[in-house]
């Protein structure tokens, strides 16, 4: 089965399924895969803190990345995903030209995330982070590769 | 040759289809002082298409009605003559803009879909700030990239040079500019003077992607420039170019905007298009 994740919002995975997210912008796209137990999860989270709006965190953790990349460990431990053997790998979080603070909402969500990985001890396997490319992820859950498009050329991360 | 490009382009932006009658002549209605609901119904009974889009909207989640409404009189009374103007706006715009465009990668629909975010986004902004732009500003966001439908044809034709031009560091106007000798604001303020629109509009569409080059200022040129490059962060509409654009500094500075207006209003826009979101299927056949 195909699931597409949307704008802040996650979805979860077994053997056979494959899970896209499309154009990630700013947006925080978070691939975490069990290869032994065949389940992983795709987040597409938009900001970094849900201090923001923490009304639209409680309806939907997913918006956020210090909410949504949590729910999304949990949600894969339930599937029998065990913290040791997770690979975990991020895409997205592009940034406009220039050097205008307040549009580095990528950046800011990327370090949200380091941050909440190295407080868990989990380490980030891979990244295509940053710069000002539009991209889209294939992550397939039979095998776990993941799959960046990206102005019109498809690269494995 | 860029001159060649540019002759050619001109002649599409000529050869651009014009408003249809029927809103335009709503348009004239619905400004009247005493506007006149029963003429208006009489306008949209003859365009099916135009209130199918009418009641659509008006019975979607974004405007949380508790019964399903039926009747064009009905809703224009619930909606408001405000929202029946930006509802004609948007039906007109939907019209032309139900193709794809090569060049830019944009399916068909997603241009729409991320005009009327820049929509929602530039009248969020303007609520969050305080700001006093017109009612203008709703039309203004969603024609701003109205160029790219003539200009994505000539892009797909020499995207190598384009690329090129672009590099990974250069904002894509520049680029556009560099190799077809003009960019997709500039055609589409163009387009907007054939359609003899008001000034502020065509000087929102100009300059939405460097306002700071304007000699004059204009808040909702402004509050475009920002509402499109959040939209685009949000991935909505987001095409080949990516996010290669610069927001302006001097914009910033101008607005008073904070990252957590910016962040905010993210949200905000996000949930609005969730809730417009039964408005845009079928979105074709409108
Ligand atoms: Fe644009
Ligand atoms: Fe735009």
């Amino acid at each position: 089965m195909r699931h597409v994740a949307v704008v802040a919002d996650m979805k979860l995975g077994q053997k056979g399924d494959i899970l896209v997210t499309h154009a990630l912008g700013s947006c925080l796209g978070l691939m975490v895969y069990d290869p032994q137990a065949q389940v992983g999860g795709l987040l597409h989270a938009m900001l970094p803190m849900s201090k923001i709006n923490p009304e639209k965190a409680a309806a939907n953790p997913y918006m956020f990345v210090d909410t949504g990349v949590p729910n999304l460990f949990k949600e894969i431990y339930k599937l029998g995903g065990d913290k040791k053997r997770l690979v975990v790998k991020a895409a997205g979080c592009g940034q406009p030209l220039g050097k205008n603070e307040i549009f580095k909402i990528g950046e800011r969500n990327f370090t949200v995330l380091k941050k909440l990985l190295w407080k868990n001890n989990v380490l980030l396997e891979a990244s295509d982070v940053g710069g000002p490319s539009g991209r889209t992820v294939h992550f397939d859950i039979s095998t776990g590769e993941v799959q960046i498009s990206s102005n019109g050329a498809v690269n494995p991360l | 040759m860029k001159a060649d490009y540019l002759t050619k382009i001109m002649d599409k932006v000529d050869a651009f289809p014009s408003i249809p009658g029927s809103a335009v002549r709503l348009l004239e209605l619905v400004d009247q002082a005493d506007a006149p609901i029963d003429e208006i119904e009489e306008v949209l009974r003859l365009d099916p298409g135009l209130t199918a889009n009418v009641l659509k909207l008006t019975n979607s989640a974004f405007f949380g009605l508790p019964a399903k409404v039926g009747s064009v009189k009905r809703a224009v009374m619930l909606l408001g003559l405000n929202k029946l103007k930006q509802l004609i706006m948007a039906s007109c715009v939907n019209a032309v803009m139900d193709k794809d465009i090569p060049g830019y990668d944009l399916p068909a629909g997603e241009l729409w879909r991320h005009s009327i975010a820049v929509s929602v986004a530039a009248e969020g902004l303007v609520r969050e700030l305080n700001l006093d732009s017109g009612d203008d500003i709703f039309t203004a966001a969603l024609l701003h990239d109205v160029g790219k439908l003539v200009l994505g044809q000539f892009i797909d034709e020499d995207y190598a040079a384009l690329a090129a031009a672009a590099g990974n560091s250069v904002s894509f106007e520049i680029a556009e500019k560099e190799v077809l000798g003009t960019d997709h604001a500039e055609v589409g303020a163009r387009i907007l003077e054939h359609w003899a629109l008001p000034d502020a509009l065509v000087h929102a569409v100009r300059w939405h992607h460097n306002p700071e080059n304007a000699e004059e200022v204009h808040p909702s040129t402004d509050i475009v420039h920002v509402a499109n490059m959040l939209c685009l962060m949000l991935g909505i509409g987001v095409g080949r170019e990516g996010l290669q654009y610069q927001p302006s500094p001097v914009v910033t500075r101008r607005l008073g905007l904070k990252p957590f207006h910016l962040e905010k209003l993210a949200s905000q826009t996000i949930q609005t298009m969730g809730d417009l979101a039964d408005v845009f299927i079928n979105s074709e056949t409108a």
